[in-house]
């Protein structure tokens, strides 16, 4: 490789270099975080889903849109394939500890019997086996959609809950839709669960679990056995082993779901797990595009650099091509020399995105820590980018080579 | 080393314009018909701008002519490839430019194995030659300097050693001895003589001093990009 030239115009050469280098790598390192990170909490994310307990879900649009919650559940297990179903409603509400301070939860009602077997293996283990929560198939109460039978007043609760309020198994806790202590319900807590860790969504730290038709009750969204709505956000379908292996059948089960359902969303969570994937995909395409015009600049800095150096060395590879030294050992030098620059720049962008990402989960706030502590680094994607890099300096290289290469001998001597 | 023999050359008819139809048109050379057997020792004198240096150029293919033929041992060369004329230019040809034209990133021993480098000649064996040729042009200790730490004289020098390294069967030399005390004149004078002999190379010299035109044994006067003198000593 051709050395730097005498005094000021060294240093000056340096400079270029090493702001060129600089440049790549802030340009490398930039997608290298994005997609290390977006991929990482995709990956999560899509592992979660791929360990739940359930694999039909049915929805509806609108603040708990599903209505007859406990009728569509039986029906759901008249199918055959289907081994739970349970309806849930999340709701936010007030809590007060006996002590008298008061915090929103996020309430969740479930009929308890259910709500377990649609639990993965992960989120399985944060809750007590078996959930104590009165009866177990709400149909108490409920009373087939008439709420006349006795409420159970069991709830879980979170442990960070628990925690902050001196709240244990046997304590009592007030519950309240509205922040009103007297309007409020008393309940025996029968035990607490932990709350699994999430980064997409919100963390839901401070949580109730208790009887769905309870809180249908407390919230004002129960109704009689003929009237909506008996409220839920979902239903969850847990499926025989045989058909949750098996594609085919599990999608032919969701058809028959959907057919019972025609106005609610019914998705697998095979299908679920494709979109996140496509999600997942058009993120990083996004990420990658995003990055690209950093990419740009650092490179259109790399080129500019070379041909920079180029016009400066004009003289000296004229005098290389007047002593009969071969062009293509010449073009080898220039493009040898911008890709050994693109490389240094590109794996420096690669260990910068790195110790980016560290540092971010070590020292940044939750939400951003907690992602960078997801992060993957896919070493197919990162060869891809620094060889794309690379290629992309050989080309601005073959550029600044061929302008060097086309001027005459006796022009570039003078 | 050389893969070429000491060339015949002749010039037919050769005309080098430069910017030939813009008003700064430049008719270097009009029309020069030339032949230099093997192993003579040439000097080009003339007026500045009256084409010495492009005449040059042409004899050592670093240019084309716009008309006429450059043939060395009747084989047409001048309308060669770049490539083709590269390796004829690295294997038969040794330049001594007038401005030393040397690399300034590469020491006094590195701008002397650069042709050789090109040649692809072993390690040891360019290390040693370029040791020797330094030698002989008295720079010996001066092997590692780089151009700025040399003064005019030892960078012609530099020049002259790099010129002989691939030992070439046509020396060029561009005023060679302008920026050399009258000592080191003579001494490189001798070397290029001897080498010369020793190899039957071809010498042409351009040159404004009467002392190294005196050495020649043909000396070419040019005016206005024609030869109007063309003498042989006796």
């Amino acid at each position: 490789m051709m050395r730097w030239g005498r005094g000021g115009s060294l240093r000056h050469s340096r400079l270029q270099v090493v702001l060129a280098v600089a440049a790549i790598a802030t340009a490398v390192a930039l997608p290298v975080v994005l997609v290390s990170v977006g991929g990482g909490v995709s990956s999560h994310e899509l592992a979660n889903l791929q360990n739940a307990g359930y694999q039909i879900v049915v929805s509806a649009g609108g603040v708990h849109g599903i209505t007859h919650a406990h009728g569509y559940t039986d029906q759901l297990l008249g199918l055959q394939g289907v081994t739970a179903a349970s309806p849930v409603l999340s709701i936010t509400i007030d809590a007060f500890s006996t002590s008298g301070s008061v915090a929103p939860v996020l309430a969740e009602g479930v009929i308890p019997g259910q709500f377990a077997p649609t639990l993965g293996p992960a989120e399985a283990g944060l809750f007590p086996k078996p959930i104590v929560l009165g009866d177990p198939t709400d149909s108490i109460h409920f009373a087939n959609g008439t709420y006349a039978g006795p409420a159970t007043y069991d709830v879980l609760v979170s442990s960070p809950f628990a925690n902050q309020y001196h709240v244990a198994q046997g304590s009592r806790v007030i519950l309240s839709p509205v922040a009103n202590r007297t309007l409020g319900t008393t309940y025996n807590v029968t035990g607490t669960f932990g709350v699994p860790p999430s980064v997409l969504g919100p963390t839901g730290a401070f949580a109730v679990l208790l009887p769905l038709s309870d809180l249908q009750a407390m919230t004002g969204l129960a109704g009689g056995s003929s009237v909506a709505p008996d409220a839920a956000d979902t239903i969850q379908v847990s499926v025989a082993g045989s058909v949750a292996t098996n594609p085919g059948a599990l999608d032919n089960l969701r058809g028959e779901v959907q057919s019972l359902f025609p106005y609610y969303g019914v998705s697998s969570l095979t299908q679920e797990a494709q979109q996140l994937e496509a999600a997942s995909g058009v993120l990083t395409g996004f990420y990658l595009a995003l990055s690209s015009v950093g990419l740009t600049v650092g490179l259109l800095f790399l080129a500019l650099v070379l041909l920079r150096r180029v016009e400066a060395d004009r003289r000296s590879i004229g005098i290389r091509r007047a002593l009969g030294v071969p062009s293509g050992s010449i073009a080898g030098e220039i493009v040898g020399g911008g890709a050994l620059l693109a490389s240094i720049g590109a794996a420096a962008g690669v260990a910068a995105g790195y110790l980016i990402v560290e540092a971010l989960a070590k020292w940044a706030s939750s939400a951003v820590q907690e992602a960078a502590q997801l992060a993957v680094f896919d070493p197919v994607l990162l060869g891809e980018l620094v060889a794309a890099v690379i290629a992309l300096s050989l080309l601005a290289s073959g550029v600044a080579t061929r302008a060097a290469l086309r001027t005459e001998i006796t022009e570039a001597l003078r | 080393m050389s893969g070429i023999a000491v060339p015949s050359i002749e010039l037919t008819r050769v005309v080098r314009t430069y910017g030939a139809g813009s008003p700064d048109e430049v008719r270097a050379l009009r029309g020069v018909d030339l032949t230099i057997p093997p192993g003579e020792f040439v000097s080009v004198a003339g007026p500045s701008g009256c084409g010495k240096t492009t005449l040059l150029n042409l004899l050592g293919l670093l240019d084309s002519p716009n008309s006429g033929e450059i043939r060395w041992n009747g084989q047409a060369v001048g309308d060669r490839s770049d490539r083709a004329r590269a390796r004829l230019r690295l294997e038969g040809v040794g330049f001594i430019f007038q401005r030393f034209y040397l690399l300034p990133t590469l020491t006094a021993r590195e701008n002397v194995e650069l042709p050789m480098r090109a040649l692809r000649v072993p390690r040891n064996d360019r290390s040693r030659r370029a040791a020797r040729l330094l030698e002989e042009v008295g720079l010996q200790g001066r092997e590692k300097a780089f151009p700025h730490q040399l003064s005019g004289g030892e960078e012609q020098r530099v020049a002259v050693a790099r010129a002989l390294a691939n030992q070439p069967g046509l020396l060029l030399a561009d005023e060679p001895t302008g920026e050399l005390d009258s000592g080191n004149a003579q001494a490189i004078l001798s070397l290029l003589e001897r080498v010369r002999r020793d190899r039957d190379a071809t010498l042409v010299v351009v040159t404004h001093n009467p002392e190294v035109a005196r050495r020649a044994e043909r000396h070419i006067t040019m005016r206005d990009g024609v030869v109007t003198e063309d003498v042989r000593e006796a």
